[in-house]
């Protein structure tokens, strides 16, 4: 006993020293120490039920404004495994799940717990599942990883191919899969696969590493099944390191420079002008219902843009991506800016317009009318209706392969309608996007703000 | 532990082979019981002593529902090996009135026996990406052998609550995968994501008394020992009938079951 409590205290100190110096590497504490159910029931309580429930069955009081829904761990199937597939997963799952969250997931981390506390909690979850003891943990394999340098990126592209990949993630691996929009986990709840472009959404990680366990073991629960029995070690590296190739760097920026350019602004998305320009990418989030649900899973998850002015006017090239191209009901796109004269703080989008919202300069183009129009509104309406004045020129807009392109340009002081947004010069201009995927019951996602500067 | 105890069966008892195992194979079942207590001395206490058989038909009242068809454009693997549009094979109602699909299995009467499991697999085949057979009888720890003959990604979901579950990618045709489920259950879904439309039932039991219903209604439960019995008819979507029939060593006894229209 003085024994483990000396080493344990050593590893505090470690932890601590480490943690001070930004070196913490969770791995160095994989040993359990004795399990304290009652001490992991204690903080299972406190920092869990409001997601898991009481009772651990998923059902706790914010459960339903995340998606997909935390998981029913009296089910004892967990996702994010170094098991086979149907086996309960390792204490070491356990444990870094808790530590790592679920990146981009409604899973956090739990590093500010301290790592004893963690694997309590590792034990006191296991109580929760006769799974533990019916199907224990059957570690797999996966071999030796190669490293990048040894994996080409031409035999990852046939793997993918030869073992269905695009079916569900699509050809390019942007979610879109001709299976990708009737997914279903297995509590019937709709589920969409990974964008695989966009490494920062795995909910188990990006790197080859993780990949490479995913497609091993599956994610139990949802549709992805494993390809233990499917796919040699070696064949699973090449995949990985390929999947981690098709992904793009986010360049994630909470202000967006706008070059101005000499003569006229680029009309079409292939102009080269817009090479030089820098890119922005910002994330969008779905919206819950007024009843604080959740209802579909998020489809379109961030926008990149770029924009060029002239002086007297503001063009956009934007980029999203969407499974599938619809027009009843359509796919839509906002641009929101502050109006003329307004000041002060804004107003998050998550919420507007629920109640006595502040009006706001949509500018919106709609995959129904492939028309731009603008609108000071207190509600989408007149810009998804079609009621608005058409203002500008017809959105450029093409979809492909899951991919929405759209170039819009703008006055910077447009005469109609009143009161719309004046961008000038040197000043900063607050702008945030919103995004309607038709395909996944008009399901409407938001970011926050973000700032223009104009150069 | 459960490799030891079928590795000693099939020693034992050479080839008990479960009855039901496909929509034609009822009428078989009978001889191949024999078989397994005539054949295979080191198997007797064992295997199966009884001379009674229950049979029977499911019959299905009323209209048959219309059957919604499948949409299989998204997969062209898929839609280009039917000639003629497929339909859901939920309901399947026979020219003669009759419903196929129909799991029929000794419920009750059996218990403190112990059978051996049957050590031959049963198929289950993905083709045209449909399940064939839709609906399985297979005994506890009896391989399924689970093939893809279609040049598409299936994924075979099994959700088994008393034995394991397993959710594993089948890309390539030709496939081959043998799984085993170590608890009784009925039934057992098995579903393939990536083809929603696609679901398989099977039914595991610790005897070899069940059967399916095919294409002309019928089942059969040969070799069972004298007593009383529930039987069970399950149907995907019409539920479960069950009847009670006593029966004594060398009889024949005949139920029938009958399904109303939803």
């Amino acid at each position: 006993m003085t024994i483990i409590r000396t080493r344990h205290l050593l590893l505090i100190i470690l932890a601590v020293g480490a943690g001070g110096l930004g070196l913490v590497d969770v791995s160095a504490f994989a040993e359990s120490p004795p399990a304290d159910v009652a001490a992991g029931r204690a903080t299972y309580l406190q920092q869990c039920a409001r997601c898991h429930g009481v009772t651990g069955r998923g059902d706790g009081r914010d459960a339903k404004r995340l998606y997909p829904r935390p998981r029913d761990l009296t089910s004892g199937m967990f996702k994010f495994r170094s098991t086979a597939s149907g086996s309960a997963p390792t204490d070491q799952d356990l444990f870094g799940t808790l530590t790592n969250g679920l990146t981009a997931g409604g899973m956090p981390d739990w590093r500010h717990l301290d790592e004893p506390v963690r694997w309590q909690l590792v034990a006191y979850l296991k109580t929760l599942s006769t799974n533990f003891h019916d199907n224990p943990p059957q570690p797999l394999s996966v071999g030796t990883d190669p490293g990048r340098t040894r994996t080409n990126p031409a035999t990852g592209k046939q793997v993918y191919e030869k073992l269905g990949c695009a079916a569900c993630h699509g050809a390019h691996g942007r979610g879109n899969g001709s299976s990708a929009a009737s997914l279903t986990d297995n509590w019937g709840m709709a589920i969409r696969p990974a964008d695989l472009t966009q490494g920062w959404s795995y909910r188990g990680g990006g790197d080859p590493q993780a990949i490479a366990w995913r497609v091993l073991t599956g994610i139990d629960g949802s549709p992805m099944p494993s390809y233990a029995e499917a796919a040699s070690p070696e064949d699973i590296w090449q995949l990985a390191y390929y999947v981690r190739s098709l992904q793009e760097e986010p360049r994630w920026t909470m202000i967006a420079r706008v070059p101005r350019v000499v003569g006229t602004l680029p009309a079409a998305a292939d102009d080269p002008r817009w090479e030089a320009v820098p890119r922005t990418d910002v994330r969008l989030r779905n919206v819950v219902s007024a009843s604080g649900e959740m209802t579909a899973p998020p489809t379109v998850t961030a926008v990149s843009f770029k924009a060029l002015h002239d002086g007297r006017s503001i063009a956009f090239r934007l980029t999203w991506h969407d499974p599938s191209e619809d027009r009843q009901p359509p796919d839509a796109f906002a641009l929101v800016l502050q109006p003329e004269g307004v000041a002060g703080d804004v107003v998050t989008l998550q919420t507007w317009p629920l109640s006595d919202p502040p009006a706001l300069d949509l500018y919106a183009w709609s995959a129904r009318e492939a028309m731009v129009q603008e609108a000071i509104a207190k509600s989408y309406e007149p810009v998804l209706t079609g009621a608005a004045p058409v203002q500008g020129q017809r959105g450029a807009a093409h979809y492909d392969d899951g991919a929405w392109t759209l170039v819009v340009s703008r006055p910077l002081a447009p005469k109609t309608p009143h009161g719309a947004a004046i961008l000038s010069p040197g000043r900063f201009a607050p702008v945030a996007f919103v995004v309607w995927d038709g395909g996944n019951a008009g399901q409407r996602a938001v970011s926050m703000w973000i700032d223009l500067t104009l150069q | 532990m459960h490799q030891t105890q079928r590795a000693t069966w099939v020693i034992g008892i050479g080839i008990l082979v479960a009855i039901g195992c496909g929509d034609s194979q009822g009428s078989d079942a009978p001889r191949q019981l024999a078989q397994a207590t005539e054949g295979s001395p080191e198997g007797r206490g064992t295997a199966p002593q009884g001379s009674a058989t229950i049979s029977g038909t499911v019959t299905f009242s009323g209209s048959a529902p219309a059957q919604e068809r499948i949409k299989m454009d998204a997969d062209p693997q898929c839609s280009l090996q039917h000639k003629e549009p497929v339909t859901k094979q939920e309901i399947v109602v026979n020219p003669n009135g009759t419903l196929q699909h129909v799991f029929v299995y000794v419920k009750q009467g059996l218990e403190g026996r112990t059978f051996p499991t049957s050590s031959q697999p049963v198929t289950l085949e993905q083709q045209g990406c449909l399940y064939h057979p839709r609906v399985i009888g297979l005994q506890v720890n009896q391989p399924l052998q689970i093939l893809n003959s279609d040049s598409t990604l299936h994924n075979v979901n099994c959700k088994p609550v008393n034995s394991k579950p397993f959710n594993l990618a089948q890309p390539v045709k030709g496939m081959k995968t043998t799984k085993t489920f170590t608890a009784p259950e009925v039934m057992v879904k098995c579903v393939c994501n990536v083809h929603p439309w696609m679901a398989a039932y099977i039914g595991v039991l610790s005897h070899p008394y069940f059967n399916v219903t095919g294409d002309n209604g019928t089942f059969t439960l040969a070799g069972l020992p004298a007593g009383q019995y529930t039987i069970e008819a399950w149907h995907e979507k019409l539920g479960t009938q069950a009847q009670t029939v006593s029966v004594g060593d060398g009889d024949t006894k005949t139920v029938t079951f009958e399904f109303k229209a939803p």
